[in-house]
Formats: structure tokens, C-alpha cells, sequence
């Protein structure tokens, strides 16, 4: 049933879309997380203009990620404030990375650019994740009493305050340069995040993992919303009738995924996704790579 | 000479009571709607004089609406591939289609031909700024035939006793919306004795239209409209979908 995007001007299967929705949404309801990485290379596989698998990337992954911050609230496992603190960089974040992804574009580098940002990103957190999954793996073996969070230098910064739900009282630079670089990624990658937020929380702020999921899911909403908005006012990518498609996937396949990823370990699943990252990783650079079919590509110019 | 040709042209519709050439088009509009996985346009008429060898031609042209046009070379930077120099071309038809009962050059002569812009090499593609070389002019050209926005000779004018003609011009599902302009040329003795002109409009309709509309117009809007959407549709699937 082929059925044409307004935005995207062009004419796609539209049982094709729910089912990448379906996949993407399943293997995201899996891993809990928003899926957004996988879905924005797939929708530039299958021909899409790259900027609008961004924009509507990024719309969809606000779709897929509310039922997930509205389950964590009811949960209490959302802390607000040191969300609203991640959000505000998250908000200047993604106002840079869409006036970068619009002068990208502007150049004509942007499939390039967002092939790269995918290669370099995707590459190195699968690579920490794949790591991290097998240390612990191993460490399972001889259980150690953890401490409360590890203390770094994010801990010794001015403008403290204190974040009673994460057990915190530490500077809000971090917080907020962390939310401005995902915010940035977010912009260029249409992606929520989830995948780089969760680690940063933990490992850069110290927030303790009850917290992180529910609070790294405000932070996905609230900046893919902002990256639809400027996406859409700014480079005008945002396909509603694809977002939709997608979605209608995507949110049956989370919850057989989620219902399957209960019955999984926390560190299995953790290096399954890392894998998963590095796969796309390694595709996109293969692409990147390859000798192109035609030497020549031509664009309407806008 | 000149003035006896002239006083024939004045006399022309007088003396005959037929016209040469009458054409029409299957359609005056083409919606594209969210359906829409492209269309064809009927071109059809009949002409005085016999068709065929030795008598009348039939040469049928489409445009659509004007557009420019970014052509770019991928070069090799640290072994990867990205987009290096661009040629721009302006006011280049979105889409073109030719086809005749012989192809154009067959039919008349080279200068009539280029002057008169029949067939894709007849096309006017300089380009307006960036690289000259003719590399991009090549390129531009096979990637629109590879889209199917330009077509030439494709399938020849189809003729039916001797005066009735009728091609097909396939529209895909990429076409802009515009006017597009159709003309009907009836050749005889290596010249363009009539011409038909006509012209159909594709335009988006219904919701396709809709939403295309408002986010060029109200982008903001939109925006929130997106923004608000996606976030009840996953609200309402979650709870449609919950396996607990």
C-alpha cells in the first residue's frame, strides 16, 4: 500500500514504514530505550531525504518515549529538578544543532556529516557499552559493596545545588553541558539520546540508576520536542503523515519487546545493545566508504 | 515570396474548414493526494492529412514547471565520500517528455530542432554558477532520465487509421505540483506546419495538501501540531498495546 509523504514529496510503502516502526519499536522496548538511532539510518536506507529522517526521527522518538516518562512518574523514579537542569542545556543544545544541521545543509554535506556524526558517536559509546557490559559480566562473579556514587571532578564545580531524589549536591555545569551535547546530537542525528544520557548520568554525575531511566526520559521528550520545533520551523523536514506511520509500529512493537526484555539480564542486555550500536556504526561507515553507484547526485535547490 | 506566404497564412483558416490538427489531454488536472503513487496523462487527437511515412509527423512535448537544480560531485576525502564541487542550473524543467512518431531529430531539420528545444539535449543546461565542467550537464541529465522526470522518445506516438494518434505520458509519484504545458506539433515535409497547445495542473489535494500547506506557511504551528500528535499517539498506543 504505497502512500505518499507530503513533506518528503515522494511515495513510499506505507506497510513498509509500520513495519520498520514495529522493528525498531520492539527492539527499543528491549533495550528501553528510544530507538531513534536505529530508526533515522533505516528511513535514509530506504530513501528518504536525510533531513527529513532527522526531523521526523526525532518526532517520532518524542512519540515513543512519553508512555515511558509517564510510567516512570507514576514510579516517583523522575527527579524533576535535576531534569529541568539537564533540559535547559538540552534546549540550547538542540537550538545549535539544528542552525549546524541547517548550514550543513546549506552546503550540501549533510548526508555526509550525519553519516559521520552516526559513525563516531554510535561507534565510541558501543564500544564503552560492549566493555562495560563484559567487565561487569566478569565481575558478577566476585560481588563488591559499592559505594553511594564514585566522586569525580564534575563534583568540584561552583553554582552547587542540591538534587534531593538523586542524593546529589553538586555543580549544575555538568548537568547542563551534558543536556546541551545530547541536545546537539539529538538535533543532528534525530535521536533522543537515551543511549549517551544514561551513561553520562551515571558515570559523569553520579546519579544513582534508580533515577536515571525516568529522568533521562523527561530529557528525551522535552528535547526531541524542541528539535521538531526548530527542525520544522527552521529546515522544514518534520513528515507528519511518516512520524504517524511509524509510530503506529513503534508503539505496539515497545511493549512486546518490553515484556520480553523483563526476562533478560542487565548486563547481557547492555553489551546485546552495544552490539546493536556498533552494527549501525559499522554500516554507515561502510557506506561512507564504499565508492558511490553514481559519482553525481542532484538536489533541488531550495 | 514572403508576402505570398503571408497572404496564404491570412487565408488559411478560410480556405479550410478542417483544422490540421486537433489534440486534446485525458485530463486538465492531476491531484496528488496522500494516495498518489503517480499518474498518466493522455495526450490524443487527429490530424487532416494522412500520418505516417511520407505524410504528417506527430512531435508531442511536456514540460512542468520550472525549477533549479544542485548537481554535485562526490570526491574522495580520507577515504571517505562526500560531496565535493556543484554546478547549479536554474529555470530547468522539472519535467520534460518527448516523443513522436519518429524521434524529433528524425523529423526536422537540426537548427528547428535545437531552436525550438525538441529533445533533452535540446535543453538549454548551462550552468548558471559553480563548475562548468560538462561532466555535471551529463550527469544531471541521466539522473533525471533514471527518475523518470525526463523522458525522451520513451514510446513512440501511437497511431490509429491513419489520422487518429494518442501517447501516454507517465507522471511519477516525484512530480512537482505546477502547471505543465503540452504541445502538439504536426510535421510535414520537415517542417512544423500546426501547433496545439494545452497544459494540465497537478496540485496536491486533500490532507496531503493540507499538511504541506500549513507547514510551509505555519511552520510554527505545525510544529506544535507534530509535536502534540506524536505525543498522543504514543500516550494512546501504549495504553492500546499494554501486555499486562
Amino acid at each position: 500500500m504505497q502512500i505518499y509523504l507530503p513533506i518528503a514529496e515522494m511515495s513510499v510503502d506505507a506497510l513498509l514504514l509500520v513495519g520498520i516502526g514495529f522493528g525498531v519499536g520492539w527492539l527499543s522496548g528491549l533495550f528501553g530505550v528510544g530507538g531513534g538511532f536505529l530508526l533515522t539510518p533505516l528511513l535514509m536506507l530506504i530513501g528518504i531525504p536525510s533531513f527529513v529522517a532527522v526531523a521526523s526521527g526525532a518526532n517520532q522518538t518524542l512519540g515513543a518515549s512519553v508512555s515511558g516518562l509517564i510510567a516512570q512518574a507514576r514510579r516517583k523514579n523522575v527527579d524533576w529538578r535535576m531534569g529541568g537542569v539537564l533540559v535547559a542545556g538540552g534546549l540550547l543544545g538542540s537550538f545549535a544543532g539544528v542552525q549546524l544541521f541547517a548550514f550543513l545543509r546549506e552546503k550540501g554535506q549533510v548526508d555526509a556529516a550525519v553519516a559521520l556524526f552516526y559513525v563516531v558517536v554510535l561507534g565510541i559509546v558501543g564500544l564503552l557499552m560492549v566493555m562495560e557490559s563484559v567487565r561487569a559480566i566478569f565481575r558478577r562473579v566476585r560481588a563488591r559493596p559499592q559505594r553511594l556514587h564514585q566522586h569525580s571532578w564534575a563534583h568540584g564545580l561552583p553554582f552547587k545545588m542540591r538534587f534531593r531524589q538523586s542524593r546529589l549536591y553538586i555543580s549544575v555545569l555538568p548537568p547542563i553541558a551534558v543536556g546541551f551535547g545530547i541536545g546537539v546530537l539529538s538535533a543532528v542525528m534525530g535521536v533522543g539520546g537515551g543511549f549517551m544520557l544514561v551513561p553520562a548520568m551515571i558515570y559523569i554525575l553520579g546519579m544513582p540508576t534508580s533515577v536515571v531511566i525516568g529522568t533521562s526520559l523527561f530529557h528525551v521528550v522535552c528535547v526531541t520536542a524542541s528539535v521538531t520545533f526548530f527542525q520544522a520551523v527552521q529546515v522544514g523536514g518534520v513528515d507528519i503523515v511518516l512520524t504517524m506511520l511509524l509510530l503506529a509500529g513503534g508503539v505496539a512493537g515497545a511493549q512486546f519487546g518490553a515484556s520480553m526484555g523483563a526476562r533478560l539480564r542487565g548486563e547481557e542486555t547492555r553489551a546485546l545493545l552495544g552490539l546493536l550500536v556498533l552494527g549501525v556504526a559499522l554500516m554507515l561507515m561502510w557506506n561512507l566508504v564504499i565508492p558511490p553507484e553514481s559519482l553525481f547526485s542532484v538536489t533541488r535547490a531550495p | 515570396m514572403r508576402a505570398l506566404v503571408l497572404l496564404l497564412l491570412l487565408l488559411a483558416p478560410g480556405l479550410t474548414t478542417a483544422q490540421p490538427l486537433v489534440a486534446r489531454l485525458s485530463t486538465d488536472r492531476v491531484d496528488v493526494t496522500t494516495a498518489f503513487v503517480g499518474e498518466s496523462v493522455l495526450v490524443f487527437g487527429s490530424t487532416e492529412q494522412p500520418i505516417g511515412p511520407g505524410g504528417d509527423e506527430i512531435i508531442v512535448v511536456a514540460r512542468g514547471p520550472d525549477t533549479h537544480f544542485v548537481v554535485r560531485r562526490r570526491v574522495n576525502v580520507l577515504g571517505m565520500w562526500l560531496n565535493g564541487p556543484s554546478a547549479h542550473f536554474d529555470d530547468v524543467p522539472s519535467f520534460y517528455a518527448i516523443a513522436g512518431t519518429l524521434p524529433a531529430w528524425r523529423l526536422l531539420p537540426e537548427e528547428v530542432r535545437q531552436a525550438r528545444g525538441l529533445g533533452l539535449d535540446a535543453l538549454p543546461l548551462t550552468p548558471s554558477s559553480g563548475a562548468r565542467s560538462p561532466q555535471f550537464r551529463a550527469a544531471l541529465l541521466e539522473l533525471k532520465r533514471a527518475e523518470g522526470l525526463w523522458l525522451e522518445d520513451v514510446a513512440p506516438v501511437d497511431i490509429a487509421g491513419n489520422r487518429l494518434f494518442q501517447v501516454r505520458l507517465p507522471l511519477p509519484a516525484t512530480v512537482r505540483p505546477g502547471v505543465y504545458e503540452i504541445a502538439v506539433h504536426l510535421v510535414r515535409s520537415r517542417q512544423v506546419v500546426a501547433t496545439e497547445r494545452m497544459g494540465f495542473i497537478v496540485a496536491r489535494t486533500g490532507s496531503a495538501a493540507e499538511i504541506e500547506r500549513l507547514a510551509r506557511l505555519q511552520p510554527a504551528l505545525y510544529a506544535l501540531i507534530c509535536i502534540i500528535l506524536a505525543a498522543l499517539a504514543g500516550w494512546l498506543g501504549s495504553i492500546l498495546f499494554r501486555r499486562s
